[in-house]
């Protein structure tokens, strides 16, 4: 069993943008499993909590968020899924959020994305940086195997429900959620699949979602599930927003995006959401971080596309 | 005049697989005499051999327009729901969408159209592949076929896409329009000429990126086959297309028998059309995110989306599916996947024959009265 100060060292490594080597990422998936098995589907947090959105493997930015919102354990944290895909480091960003749940277990909450799936990360990137990385797909198995254990919702302090889509139409009450069997590959649809992939809308009532899985849900609804459960807000991530954060539905809802430049490309500003001993909230965007030398991915001459 | 006779009149091949990849050249005596002539096999030219749109379509058609001397080809399927248009790509035909179709038309019409210039559409000027008329051309084909009572479309695109861009406006716009298009928004609710938008591997940053290179690929290619086997077996072989019951139904369409050369080139000449290419792309996404229906993006890989593209993702703005282990004719490579995909976005967007099937927003079970 590794210890404190195996972890500390494999944290400092990772600090530094580099893989760990695969025993030692089997050994720290195997002891997070053992961590988040005991952990709930609506996980409950204390206060003073800091609350990140999408992070999408790109590591450089993560450090200048703890730069922004302070270092682990010092800063508690609330991550809302969505570590790996799209960015060029979902694996040292991955196993840096999950080396340090095992080290601060109960300083720092994770929580299931839609991309913390078998399905979408053979797709999106993840896998395919595991193959190119360790030469094979087993770091790209523990990894997912994990995924399975992430909660997908917290609860702070009773009052902000947070997690990384949205509401459900099958989820009326948060007993409702407990009582799903969240050790699984995220559906293609039902409620649990609606919890990782739903957007709020402008319009009332539910709405097919125009992402093909989930649904919309107007300010009614979120409302309704607010007065319902006693909630004052939901905090979700799930969505890009240029601003880093975005208000909606008359303060029943908000949405927080933690990956600045998204994909190095879309010029937005990332936040993350502090909540502080008295349940006051701030906001702190930041932009990336100073441009790092991007890995050569080979751009392949075009093909016929006419 | 059919192929068949071309087929029956052509000599025998004289080039061997060995020289497959290899641009056709006049053939000398000299340079074959020390090549032991090796006709292809049986099993070779079977493998190849073109095969009818009757086995997938139901029905084909030409529709003239009024006051032109334009037709359009028309391949149609199915008899039920809402129709799936479907636009080809630049250098394809309607039978593009011929395996597919043969498996949509079990929940959903099904009409392919022969753009100008493609297949066996015939108009006053082949190369003109503006958007400006080429929309109209569309257009003019649905008013054709559907005059004053138009059914729910959806708006499938390969390559080509901002015409479903425009094309989708002016449906939209129409709708609004006429007296009799009123009636029927009484009658009915809620009309929608255009239910939704599918668009086939193609991202406006990506294609804008590529197409400096797009001439020397078009030149690249084989240009001249001695029979339509041998243009389908090219297809195949080369990997443009990656099967074979869809290269054998397509290919055939995309062809034109030179007499004077006595052999087969493309029908369309791509290469004289590139001042028009840069108007098929630029502007593209933010029209495709800015249309307000349903819209379903295929694409064949995670290649970079560009930027508007990827915050609009990003933003739940759009489906996105990656379809694998497929090339730029996702429709073609992978038929039964394609149109799964395409009957599942009909059935999860709820569009019936006439448009969006719930009026209103569906309230769940759980609702509280």
């Amino acid at each position: 069993m590794p210890s404190h100060a195996d972890l500390d060292r494999q944290i400092e490594h990772l600090m530094e943008c580099k893989p760990l080597p695969e025993a030692e990422v089997k050994a720290l998936c195997d002891q997070a499993r053992a961590i988040l098995v005991e952990e709930w589907n609506v996980q409950p947090v204390k206060c003073p909590v800091t609350v990140c959105g999408d992070i999408h493997g790109q590591f450089y930015d993560l450090i200048e968020l703890f730069r922004i919102g302070g270092n682990a354990p010092d800063t508690n944290y609330l991550f809302m899924g969505d570590y790996v895909d799209r960015g060029y480091y979902s694996v040292e960003t991955v196993t840096l959020l999950v080396a340090l749940k095992v080290r601060y277990r109960d300083r720092i909450t994770i929580l299931r994305g839609n991309h913390e799936s078998r399905q979408i990360t053979q797709v999106y990137g993840f896998y395919d940086e595991c193959l190119r990385k360790y030469g094979n797909a087993n770091v790209w198995k523990f990894f997912t195997d994990l995924f399975d254990y992430l909660p997908l919702t917290a609860l702070i302090e009773s009052q902000i429900f947070c997690l990384h889509g949205g509401l459900s139409p099958s989820l009326d009450t948060l007993d409702n959620i407990r009582a799903l069997d969240r050790i699984q590959e995220v559906p293609h649809e039902g409620p649990m699949c609606d919890l990782l992939w739903s957007d709020p809308d402008d319009r009332c009532g539910w709405g097919i979602s125009p992402r093909g899985a989930g649904y919309t849900f107007g300010q009614d609804i979120a409302a309704q599930f607010n007065h319902t459960n006693g909630l004052s807000l939901i905090s979700r991530a799930h969505q890009l927003v240029m601003e880093g954060f975005n208000w909606c539905q008359d303060k029943n809802v908000v949405t927080v995006f933690s990956a600045p430049n998204y994909c190095y490309r879309c010029g937005n500003m990332a936040a993350i959401l502090e909540i502080g001993e008295n349940m006051d909230q701030n906001f702190l965007q930041f932009d990336p971080a100073p441009r790092q030398i991007e890995p050569d991915t080979t751009r392949k001459t075009p093909d016929y596309f006419l | 005049m059919d192929s068949s006779s071309h087929m029956a009149s052509l000599p025998e091949d004289i080039i061997t697989d060995e020289h497959l990849q290899q641009q056709t050249q006049p053939a000398s005596a000299s340079a074959f005499a020390s090549v032991p002539q090796r006709p292809p096999t049986k099993s070779s030219s079977e493998k190849y051999a073109p095969l009818d749109w009757s086995v997938y379509f139901d029905k084909e058609d030409d529709v003239a327009i009024p006051e032109s001397n334009d037709v359009f080809h028309v391949y149609t399927a199915g008899t039920e729901g809402p129709v799936v248009f479907c636009l080809h790509g630049g250098g394809y035909s309607g039978l593009s969408f011929a395996v597919s179709a043969s498996k949509i038309k079990e929940k959903a019409r099904v009409v392919a159209m022969d753009l100008r210039g493609h297949g066996k559409s015939l108009t006053e000027d082949d190369l003109d592949l503006s958007v400006e008329t080429m929309c109209n051309d569309v257009l003019a084909v649905i008013k054709e076929l559907y005059s004053d009572s138009p059914p729910a479309i959806i708006l499938v695109g390969h390559s080509c896409i901002i015409l479903l861009t425009i094309i989708g406006k002016k449906l939209l716009h129409h709708q609004s329009m006429g007296g009799s298009i009123a009636v029927h928004v009484a009658a009915r609710r809620s009309l929608s000429a255009l239910a939704g938008l599918v668009v086939v591997d193609v991202v406006e940053g990506t294609a804008m990126a590529s197409l400096i290179h797009m001439q020397k690929i078009l030149s690249s290619r084989m240009q001249h086959f001695s029979s339509i086997e041998k243009a389908i077996e090219w297809s195949v072989r080369g990997g443009s297309l990656r099967n074979i019951d869809s290269a054998r139904v397509s290919i055939p369409a995309t062809l034109k028998y030179d007499h004077s050369k006595k052999c087969y080139l493309y029908r369309t000449e791509l290469e004289k059309t590139e001042q028009y290419w840069k108007g098929w792309y630029e502007g593209l996404s933010d029209k495709f995110l800015s249309c307000p229906v349903p819209k379903l993006l295929l694409l064949a890989g995670t290649d970079r989306l560009d930027r508007s593209l990827t915050i609009g993702q990003m933003q739940g703005k759009f489906q996105m599916v990656v379809v694998r282990h497929t090339g730029h004719a996702i429709q073609e490579d992978v038929p039964d996947e394609f149109a799964t995909l395409i009957v599942n976005f009909i059935s999860r967007n709820r569009i019936g024959p006439h448009g969006i099937e719930i009026p209103g927003l569906r309230k769940p079970a759980f609702s509280k009265p």
